[in-house]
């Protein structure tokens, strides 16, 4: 941050958040880390499950847990709700807190009060549970007529199937997206990971900032209904239009390809160390030529099965094995900058670990910003993955701080944004509606 | 109804898989004017073509999917190209900093006539940085980004990517969300910008807590195969059991496993104990199975569906177009006679959709380059 701060893309845009867990959350940072003004409404009885998840951040000096190490019962009794770790990953874009029982009278009145001086509303609970409270769509329509309401949940909110639920694995499953992951023949191995979890809530981004765009031309909101399963189709979309057009469907023998792109030599092979790979991808004829002069035309490649790009695709096996004798006795990270130097696509196969301490890329472009939260302190934490010339985004938002603890900005959000006198605010607190 | 874009001009001129960015724009009604070389854009030379169509640049689907609502403009001198940028809101390249200048397609040269200039480049690791001039495709970017490390069957095979150009699709998606959000500014400012998305920044952002799992314990996560059980069909079912999200979980998961006879050791009342559950995971999944061996998968992820969990069958992605749901919500739709994917999002104010079908090469270049010699 310079001295002067830039003006930021969303400046002035005020979201009303009460998503949990991921899907909903990374869309309203991607709001966040391009200044608007995101504030949680959260609850100190039934906290976001990813704030009190392991692994944990630990104390300073001692290793946390891991995923999976604890039940949500064991961690709600031992865990502050500010040490989740994954709380941190979906949380960043200067999001501000402040817990609210809606189903207290003056909670809700407090709630029906903000979302009168919001511009969005987002949620990312099962269909229909915002409308039990009283804060249905005409509700907020009411309180504030040019709402932008955006739903996020797994099936949306119409259609049959509409009480299903998902989460990350269930979406990528349905939509194809795990059928995607594997070697030929065998079972899928999937994505061990949530895709789906980012790629909805970048779609919930971009649905509020297309309603925002609408409202700046009409006057008009609209309630934006997001699904965890319609972002995803796209994603393998000439596959549908395979089977559409061709009648031929992508359940066949031989698909997915693995890593195989119609190249050879391509995919990942193993490297000097432990469980360490390089990916090389040659699929030209120039990247052919180009890689074995970098490894000094061994005499292999002069075989006539490697000839043509056709013939190493149909000899790609036994091409796979020789290559892998090359780059085995090699670091990974030398095997990528000797392919580079010559143009040959080529990348280590990375993990956290790579991507936080080696990458020098991610390191030059500020890939981390470090942010302090008020409990944890301290943490490298991402935020979206461009540069903006005129409004550079902020991973801590326009107050640039990092994940806010739970009700943090009980303060900021009863004084600063609706205004209220300290003897107001004293009622609210006498109520219970504040937790 | 209008889309949200509409009056918009978007010109995109790729040369790297990330046309979804101009497929997200076009469906909220923005003119997405195509700039191809022309022996036709890379996508129109990757199959899968139409049947009978091989190698035919007006028949690949990927080309068609990843252009429907597009108008296509065949231009072969930078000139004209330039020309063309300079008349549009909005311009998608992908071009680094150097070809860019070389080619005068860099946002200081197209702004100069118009400080209302959004440029939105895409390229595999932005426009700055040591790796910059490095050469990538998508199988590189999933390895360095991070998800290669951790998906695949275990460490006995090779870390996989997932078909189909993920990590560009994601450099897409941010790159879209982008030029939304410099749109909104310019509507209040009047200023342009330029956006630089990173393909390598989208790819190593995607892969959920696994950065926070290594700050927080010191280990990356591991590699696995997400598990499933099998069904009576052979298909794979994702059938999460998500104790963390409350007891309602197991209670729904026991209850469902009773109505079928299958409980077994589970209904030891020992298991209402979450810790017990913990250490006994291994009987649910036993569970589980012996309930997917007594179903087809689409049946088994209904039967945990009504039970209220988070189950799912593996498909592909063709077979998402028999999901009664999603036809229901009219994601897919007919355009000339071809069924394809359709809005990512529900948004009735301002719909999205597509108002063409894919171009064929240079349909469109007399149009759009007479509209050029129009007073504006």
């Amino acid at each position: 941050m310079g001295e002067t701060a830039a003006p930021t893309a969303l400046d002035g845009l005020r979201v009303l958040d009460f998503c949990r867990l991921g899907f909903g959350s990374q869309a309203t940072m991607i709001l966040g880390c391009l200044g608007a003004e995101v504030i949680r409404i959260e609850s100190t009885t039934r906290p976001d499950p990813i704030r009190v998840m392991p692994p944990f951040v630990p104390e300073p000096g001692e290793t946390g847990q891991g995923f999976g190490g604890a039940t949500l019962a064991q961690a709600q009794k031992q865990q502050s709700p500010n040490r989740g770790g994954i709380f941190y990953k979906y949380n960043t874009g200067g999001k501000r807190s402040i817990a609210v029982d809606a189903r207290n009278p003056a909670g809700l009145d407090l709630l029906r009060r903000l979302v009168a001086v919001s511009d969005v509303v987002t949620e990312s609970f099962a269909a229909g549970t915002l409308g039990r409270w009283g804060l249905d769509y005409d509700t907020l329509k009411e309180l504030r007529p040019d709402v932008i309401y955006v739903s996020m949940c797994g099936y949306g909110h119409v259609g049959p199937d509409s009480h299903y639920v998902t989460m990350g694995p269930t979406a990528q499953a349905l939509t194809g997206l795990t059928h995607l992951v594997g070697l030929p023949d065998r079972e899928p191995a999937g994505w061990s990971f949530s895709y789906l979890d980012h790629v909805g809530g970048y779609l919930g981004a971009y649905g509020v900032l297309a309603a925002l765009a609408h409202r700046r031309a009409t006057g008009e909101g609209q309630h934006v209904d997001v699904s965890q399963l319609e972002p995803a189709t796209a994603l393998g979309g000439p596959l549908v239009l395979d089977r559409s057009v061709n009648g031929r469907s992508s359940r066949r023998a031989g698909f997915p390809p693995g890593n195989r792109r119609g190249g050879a030599p391509q995919g990942a092979y193993r490297a000097l160390g432990d469980d360490r790979w390089v990916v090389i991808s040659c699929s030209t004829e120039a990247h052919w030529l180009a890689f074995v002069a970098a490894l000094g035309h061994p005499a292999w490649t002069d075989d006539a099965r490697f000839a043509t790009l056709a013939a190493r695709i149909e000899h790609a096996d036994e091409l796979d094995r020789l290559v892998e004798t090359w780059t085995e006795t090699r670091d990974r990270y030398e095997v990528m900058e000797t392919m580079q130097r010559v143009g040959v696509p080529a990348g280590a196969v990375q993990d956290a670990a790579d991507r936080v301490e080696r990458d020098p890329q991610l390191a030059a472009r500020h890939h981390f910003t470090r942010l302090a939260s008020t409990e944890v302190g301290e943490l490298p934490l991402e935020g979206v993955p461009f540069e903006l010339s005129v409004t550079p985004p902020d991973t801590g938002g326009a107050i640039h701080r990092g994940p806010p603890d739970l009700d943090e900005d009980r303060d900021y959000v009863l004084g600063e944004v609706l205004g209220l006198p300290d003897d107001e605010i004293a009622v609210l607190v006498g109520s219970g509606a504040l937790q | 109804m209008t889309g949200a874009l509409d009056g918009v001009k978007v010109v995109e001129l790729v040369d790297e898989p990330v046309e979804y960015c101009g497929r997200l724009l076009a469906g909220l009604g923005a003119e997405v004017v195509k700039i191809e070389p022309p022996e036709g854009a890379a996508s129109r030379h990757a199959g899968p073509y139409v049947e009978g169509r091989d190698g035919d640049l007006d028949a690949s689907l990927d080309f068609w999917h990843f252009n429907v609502g597009k108008r296509s403009v065949v231009v072969d001198d930078d000139e004209t190209a330039r020309r063309v940028c300079a008349a549009a809101d909005v311009v998608i390249h992908t071009l680094g900093s150097s070809r860019a200048a070389a080619r005068g397609l860099d946002h200081e040269s197209l702004s100069a006539g118009s400080s209302g200039l959004v440029s939105c480049v895409i390229t595999p690791f932005g426009l700055t940085g040591p790796w910059a001039d490095y050469a990538a495709d998508d199988l590189v970017l999933m390895a360095l980004g991070g998800s290669m490390a951790v998906c695949g069957y275990g460490t006995d095979d090779p870390p996989l990517a997932c078909w189909g150009d993920q990590a560009w699709l994601t450099a897409a998606t941010y790159g879209a969300i982008a030029v939304l959000a410099a749109l909104d500014f310019r509507a209040r400012t009047g200023q342009g910008q330029l956006i630089d998305v990173s393909a390598h920044q989208a790819s190593a952002s995607m892969t959920e807590w696994h950065v926070m799992t290594y700050l927080c314990t010191g280990s990356p996560m591991a590699r696995f195969r997400h598990p499933t059980v099998t069904a009576r069909d052979g298909k794979q079912v994702a059938a999460l059991i998500p104790d963390f999200l409350g007891p309602h979980v197991f209670t729904h998961f026991l209850a469902m496993l009773e109505a079928d006879g299958v409980a077994g050791p589970l209904a030891d009342p020992a298991f209402e104990d979450p810790r017990h559950r913990a250490r006994g995971y291994g009987e649910l999944m036993a569970a589980t199975q012996r309930l997917a061996d007594r179903h087809d998968g689409e049946e088994l992820f209904r039967l945990g569906q009504e039970a209220g969990l988070p189950w799912g069958v593996i498909r592909t992605p063709d077979e998402t177009l028999d999901d009664r749901h999603l036809r229901a919500r009219g994601h897919f739709v007919e355009i000339d006679g071809v069924t394809h994917v359709g809005a990512p999002i529900v948004a009735n104010g301002s719909p999205f959709r597509f108002d063409r079908p894919p171009p064929r090469l240079g349909e469109h270049t007399r149009e759009v380059l007479d509209q050029l010699e129009q007073p504006t």
